[in-house]
């Protein structure tokens, strides 16, 4: 890094330069990611007791073989998918049409956008304890409201519970894919929508043959960020329900929180949490593969 | 507005119907928490009743107890983890999005650092602060909310750099600057709007995170996050301190949030459209 060093950027003092810029990043994802990583996966091949640190054996698959033949872990896993899987279409269906709505908002576009965008901004902990307050069967307004109407709903029963924590999420998480979208449409080029225009496109053919596939991109982008993150449920379990009613809400993060730091059973914790992980992996592969494929 | 964009009235109407029926499912709830913190224990049992004594009881007991402390310790956490980030992130980022080093390859992992669970990372980091003595303290917590607060500061960072000419660096150069000296002090200000931007946006990440908290964090370090979850304890008596707790975390992030929505719909169409 010498006063002499000319403007060029192919000199050999850049090269070395731009690593050292780059140095702290690696080094502190190395600590923070790449140890723990490793520690996690030497962990689910190990049979480990906190109390007995030393004494721990390599055991081959054998967490994983306990793990998959748990049923528990199977309906873990169906009520975590389950729930994504309802949370997200909500949201991105809600989202996409708030995003349309808001778009072509013109008077007090800020303050509805700062309204509308408020929830996801909220701690997650909060969001599950005011819904738990709001839909309690006793001192909650909406079911005083519903009572005035002589409708009863347990939201905290065993056939609505998942679902209730499900929407709770979609009162939360919606304004992140409306941010998503506002955002795709923005930068949205105009000449397209005037061609269509000009042909005498309905309202409803512009948005299914031009807008929708412009925004695919972002949208692939959002369903992914949003599938990932529900997928990580666990304020609403924590607050709510603590998995019940039954097993009805059992659901991954709090599985493996129960599994960890209640029993300390940490090398099954760590065995079902590297599963998370292959289908993470999973996932992200098709849903990258997949635009890319179009754009060849 | 453009002619093409003409609606109908019948869209029109349905379309202002939608925000409104958004804005109240949002506000509601709210205003009904709000009722609620300032209502009594015979109050609070009738739930629809908007007519009431307003008591302040609830908003005085709330900050006596350790609320404050909490509060400060969220801050604490959020605030060290965002430094952090950007006296890492920054020249990392300027260095991707200028010299491209790395390649793909560096972006890729930035990318995935970011979906690691963090259920995966919390065993270990568990296991290294308790064989290292710092379980309890607020290092486990810092660590762990660095894993995802990093990469993506690191990611938006990459995308204000990327606006910035090259032509200002290579005059700094010119005028006798170190490229060290020209970053700092020619290419830094030139993104400080949108580190600002990432910074809360980060702030609020970490503000908001319980599961590391809970399970990382110990009983004279707790976070705002933790605090609220112990009001979890469904007497009636404890419902109108609950909603305290409730706003008295939710408060400052919405607050935040008003600066930086406009500028995250940009950071967000930026990274998702680089794609």
């Amino acid at each position: 890094m010498s006063k002499s060093n000319s403007p060029s950027l192919t000199n050999d003092s850049v090269s070395i330069y731009k690593w050292k810029l780059l140095f702290p990043l690696i080094l502190i994802l190395f600590v923070i990611l790449v140890f723990p990583l490793g520690y996690s996966l030497w962990l689910a091949f190990h049979d480990f007791s906190i109390i007995d640190p030393d004494s721990n054996k390599f055991v081959g698959n054998a967490q994983f073989q306990k793990v998959l033949t748990n049923p528990m872990y199977w309906t873990v896993m169906k009520n975590t998918f389950l729930f994504v899987l309802i949370a997200v279409s909500f949201e991105v269906i809600l989202g996409v049409l708030i995003a349309l709505a808001l778009s072509k908002q013109r008077i007090l576009k800020n303050f509805t956008r700062a309204v509308i965008l408020a929830p996801m901004f909220v701690t997650p902990i909060a969001v599950g304890l005011m819904f738990r307050f709001i839909l309690n069967n006793q001192l909650g307004f909406i079911p005083a409201f519903l009572a005035k109407f002589n409708i009863s709903i347990d939201f905290f029963g065993s056939n609505y519970t998942l679902l209730t924590l499900a929407l709770i999420d979609v009162w939360q998480w919606t304004p992140f894919i409306i941010l998503m979208i506002l955002s795709g449409l923005e930068s949205l080029p105009q000449d397209p929508f005037e061609a269509a225009y000009v042909e005498g496109a309905s309202k409803l053919t512009v948005f299914l043959t031009i807008t929708l596939p412009l925004l695919k991109p972002v949208l692939l982008v959002a369903i992914l960020i949003r599938s990932l993150d529900a997928l990580k449920v666990f304020e609403y379990v924590y607050a709510i329900t603590k998995g019940g009613p039954g097993t009805s809400t059992e659901t991954l993060q709090f599985y493996i929180h129960k599994l960890g730091f209640g029993y300390y059973r940490l090398s099954e914790a760590a065995a079902v949490s590297w599963t998370v992980v292959v289908i993470i992996m999973i996932g992200l592969i098709i849903m990258l593969k997949s635009p890319k494929k179009e754009s060849t | 507005m453009n002619s093409y964009q003409k609606e109908t009235l019948l869209l029109k109407m349905v379309r202002i119907l939608l925000i409104w029926i958004s804005i109240l499912t949002v506000l509601i709830p709210f205003i009904w928490v709000i009722l609620s913190s300032f209502k009594s224990p015979s109050d609070l049992s009738d739930a629809t009743n908007v007519f009431f004594t307003p008591i302040l009881n609830n908003w005085t007991n709330v900050f006596n107890s350790g609320i404050p402390i909490n509060f400060i310790n969220s801050f604490i956490v959020a605030f060290i983890t965002i430094l952090i980030s950007l006296i890492v992130g920054l020249p990392a980022a300027y260095s991707i999005s200028k010299f491209k080093t790395g390649g793909n390859f560096t972006k890729l992992g930035i990318l995935i650092a970011e979906v690691v669970p963090s259920a995966t990372l919390v065993v270990p980091i568990f296991l290294a602060s308790y064989f290292l003595g710092i379980n309890g303290s607020i290092l486990p917590v810092i660590f762990a909310h660095l894993t995802f607060i990093l990469p993506i500061i690191t990611w938006f960072l990459i995308g204000f750099f990327d606006a910035v000419p090259n032509s200002l660096e290579e005059q700094a150069l010119i005028d006798g600057c170190t490229r060290f000296g020209a970053f700092i002090k020619i290419i830094i200000p030139q993104v400080l709007p949108g580190v600002g931007a990432a910074s809360i946006f980060g702030f609020v990440l970490s503000w908001n995170d319980m599961f590391y908290a809970l399970i990382l964090g110990g009983k004279d370090t707790q976070t705002l996050p933790m605090a609220i979850a112990g009001y979890n304890t469904f007497r009636g008596v404890q419902l109108g301190e609950m909603s305290v707790a409730i706003l008295v975390s939710a408060i400052p992030t919405i607050i935040l949030s008003f600066f930086i929505q406009k500028r995250l719909i940009k950071m967000m169409g930026g990274g998702a459209i680089k794609e």
